[in-house]
């Protein structure tokens, strides 16, 4: 392990009360971050070494020293204050006593993890001509070695020194003035840095890249709209495959036995008029599969075929080894916006089950193959059609979580409805093309959300957890049996994993967007949550 | 399809009204710019741009949506039509609001300002009833002032309707006074809690969470109640408020709701 001599340093010099209090006196933090470590994340659970904890993104930790029976004696450990007012939709990286917070717009700040105290900041340049749809927000850096990889709002990847914050390289990814963007923590696949684009409401052609660690060059490129030398490309009508949008602004997960990347597709563009782009507009709302080494692509998986009602299939995809029917299976599982869950055979894309798990009034249901049946008259209209989900879906782009003790699959589920609309648009470079809109009929409150934990075995919602409509929380499983998350009205909670019910919550004051992490410094475990624009961090009582 | 009430103007939305008033008295020069794109096919072609560029955030018809705030209830961030060009085409720094496409022309950005307006403006028309009238009706007969503030004076179980005149036409008022059930904000519901001895609170729903709820009562009492801590609870999703039916003659209603109407920003 290699110790920079700077923080040792730095670390001897510490007055003894400096270092009881961040805990850390005994030797320095942070060691490299090899692709072992990362391969092996789950087992060193003090740390959260990437966006989904590990890399079949279960979102779960084995901590279990805050567990179901005192998680009731959480406090206030420390609190970070972000400097900008955007919300925070952040999950920090916490690297031997290290975390690395990102903020908008396109920040990283690293901070003592036992005590919130700062490191040191990247400030990223950015120009002032952006286009963003949905805020300027950032969700997380990667790391590999001493280097931490972040998206940026004009569509760049940055690497970025893990102990000091210099800048090591900056590359740009696509030409934001057309209305690409990047908001997504990166994955890291071997040396590789894999990482997905945004801009599907400004007609963008979407892809998924993976550029080299150490150089910053580009190893790959896998389109998520063939080009015309593809016959899948005959699934968007004359041109439309242009702007197609089909963006990839989420994290994947990643299978290391198959060497396969896994990764969702954003919605078809135009959002809500199809007429100009007739056919399956393959590979929008699709989960891809695509070979780790060479990004090519093994298979995909069409969630919602001609998607006229914006539900990306923006979500983390969850890899976990199960046995259905007597048969040990590879699956993935994935909560789709569509208000549909489904559980697929991660070798091969074979759909195994789907089943609703939000309420929808747009498919009959799925034929064998999973394809949605649809129910007549439900596309977008120029005078308005009632559909549920709504826009924001049955869920959206947080993360849901897995445990492997209950075997559970835990997502924030919204029983809402939208009214949508179809207009004419014309594409201009650099400006939103939507094609339309949608609003929702009456004020949220009349609406339901909830928590529900959905075996994967067979769809079935087994609990759930009633919340204030709607959250746009991501979900955390802990070996403590517990499920953390957050709420719309600005609640910070952990539920038993196993019966649902509620064990202790907090007010965080505002609007929670983000998804808990926990680890742990010189043997406590701490969970940390950011809301609105603050990062709190809980332990148990000294 | 706009679904707002009477009895569904929050308090937000009168501070904003407030702060449309209350202006710095020394506006910066650009403020004193006038719009000069105000007609009927202005504001069709800034609806035109407003659904291409604004409705993700701020909804199809500017009820507001996940990302932004409603814009049919004034402006917290603008007092004037230059205020809210500057914002539309620039954003408000250091938030989620950023500006309009680079490609808009200041023509457009104009046109949008003057669909946000027509958003918040009910055309002025003479009405058959008798403001004066209105008023006594408001005061005595009809006991709405029991539960509304009008200036500063009344009750407090119902909206303030200071200047309520500029976000409700006629037909609305008239259908908020007939049928105050529908499409009752969630703010005008009533909560009805049964505590761990029995006994009973009931109240007007000032807000609800995940984990508590916040009332108010007929004594106009604040309460505070976690959720856990009480037997059940119930909501009533109809309106406190009786009908006029039984209660006004139409001539009545027409001159309740002449007054009404003439709660507007200019007189007052």
């Amino acid at each position: 392990m290699k110790r920079l001599a700077i923080v040792l340093a730095t670390a001897l010099v510490a007055a003894p009360a400096a270092a009881q209090e961040s805990g850390s006196g005994d030797g320095p933090s942070f060691s490299p971050v090899t692709w072992e470590r990362l391969l092996n994340a789950a087992d060193e659970p003090e740390n959260w070494l990437m966006y989904s904890a590990t890399l079949d993104a279960q979102r779960y930790s084995r901590l279990d020293q805050i567990h179901n029976r005192n998680v009731g004696e959480l406090e206030l450990k420390w609190a970070y204050q972000i400097p900008q007012l955007d919300r925070a939709e952040t999950v920090p990286l916490v690297v031997d006593g290290v975390m690395f917070i990102t903020e908008a717009p396109s920040n990283v700040v690293a901070v003592d993890a036992a005590t919130g105290r700062q490191y040191w900041r990247y400030d990223h340049p950015l120009p002032d001509d952006l286009r963003i749809c949905c805020g300027r927000n950032n969700r997380g850096v990667a790391i590999l070695g001493e280097t931490l990889f972040m998206s940026t709002l004009d569509a760049h990847l940055v690497a970025i020194d893990a102990r000091t914050g210099n800048l090591v390289w900056d590359r740009e990814t696509a030409d934001h003035q057309a209305g690409y963007s990047k908001t997504a923590a990166p994955l890291v696949v071997k040396d590789q840095v894999v990482t997905g684009i945004a801009g599907g409401e400004y007609g963008i052609r979407g892809f998924i890249d993976s550029y080299d660690a150490a150089s910053g060059e580009q190893v790959w490129r896998a389109w998520t709209i063939p080009g015309p030398d593809h016959p899948d490309n005959q699934t968007w009508a004359g041109d439309s495959w242009r702007t197609g949008g089909s963006a990839s602004w989420i994290t994947g997960a990643y299978d290391p036995d198959l060497d396969i990347v896994y990764w969702g597709t954003g919605n078809p563009g135009p959002d809500w008029n199809g007429d100009v782009r007739l056919g399956d507009n393959l590979y929008s709302d699709s989960a891809m599969a695509l070979n780790g080494t060479t990004g090519q692509l093994e298979w995909y998986f069409q969630f919602t075929p001609h998607d006229v009602h914006d539900w990306d299939a923006i979500q983390v995809p969850i890899l976990a080894d199960l046995t259905m029917d007597g048969e040990e299976r590879k699956v993935m599982m994935w909560a789709n916006r569509n208000a549909f869950f489904y559980t697929i055979d991660r070798e091969t894309g074979e759909f195994l089950l789907g089943k609703p798990y939000a309420k929808q009034t747009w498919a009959v249901g799925l034929d064998s193959n999973g394809r949605p049946i649809r129910v007549p008259n439900t596309a977008p209209t120029p005078e308005g059609t009632l559909v549920s989900p709504p826009v924001g879906g049955g869920t959206n782009w947080f993360s849901p979580a897995f445990s492997p003790r209950t075997e559970l699959f835990y997502v924030q589920a919204y029983d809402g409805e939208d009214i949508f609309y179809k207009r004419d648009e014309e594409y201009v470079e650099g400006d939103q093309f939507t094609g339309g809109g949608a609003q929702r009929p009456l004020p949220a409150d009349n609406y339901y959300s909830a928590i529900r934990a959905i075996d994967p075995r067979t769809g079935d919602v087994r609990w759930e957890y009633p919340i204030q409509p709607r959250s746009t929380a991501g979900v955390t499983a802990t070996a403590g049996d517990l499920v953390f998350s957050g709420s719309v009205d600005g609640y910070f909670y952990a539920l038993d994993a196993v019966s649902g019910e509620e064990l202790w919550h907090m007010n965080v004051g505002r609007r929670v967007h983000s998804a808990a992490i926990t680890y742990a410094v010189d043997g406590q475990q701490y969970v940390t949550i950011a809301a609105g624009n603050v990062v709190f961090t809980f332990g148990l009582r000294d | 399809m706009r679904m707002r009430s009477l009895w569904a103007i929050p308090a937000a939305a009168v501070l904003a009204a407030t702060v449309l008033v209350t202006a710095p008295a020394a506006p910066r020069a650009q403020e004193t710019t006038e719009n000069p794109f105000t007609t009927t096919l202005d504001i069709r072609m800034g609806q035109r741009l407003y659904q291409q560029q604004c409705t993700r955030c701020h909804g199809q018809t500017g009820d507001g949506g996940e990302l932004g705030p409603a814009l049919t209830n004034g402006f917290t961030s603008a007092s004037t039509d230059a205020g809210l060009f500057r914002i539309v085409r620039e954003g408000i720094p250091n938030t989620q609001m950023i500006g309009i496409s680079r490609n808009a022309t200041d023509q457009s950005v104009w046109m949008v300002v003057s669909y946000l307006n027509s958003l918040n403006s009910t055309p002025a028309v003479d009405l058959p009833g008798d403001v004066a009238a209105g008023r006594m009706v408001f005061e005595g007969k009809g006991n709405c002032s029991s539960c509304h503030m009008v200036g500063g004076e009344g009750g407090r179980r119902g909206p303030d309707l200071t200047r309520v005149g500029d976000r409700r036409d006629p037909d609305e008022l008239v259908s908020d006074l007939r049928t105050p059930d529908e499409d009752l904000a969630p703010r005008w519901w009533t909560l009805r809690v049964t505590r761990e001895d029995g006994s009973v609170v009931e109240g007007l729903r000032m807000s609800e969470d995940t984990f508590t709820m916040r009332i108010m009562d007929e004594n106009e009492d604040l309460w505070s109640f976690s959720k856990s801590g009480v037997r059940s609870y119930e909501r009533v999703t109809s309106s406190i408020m009786p009908s006029v039916n039984a209660l006004l003659t139409e001539d009545e209603v027409e001159d309740l709701v002449a007054y009404l109407y003439s709660l507007r920003r200019e007189e007052t």
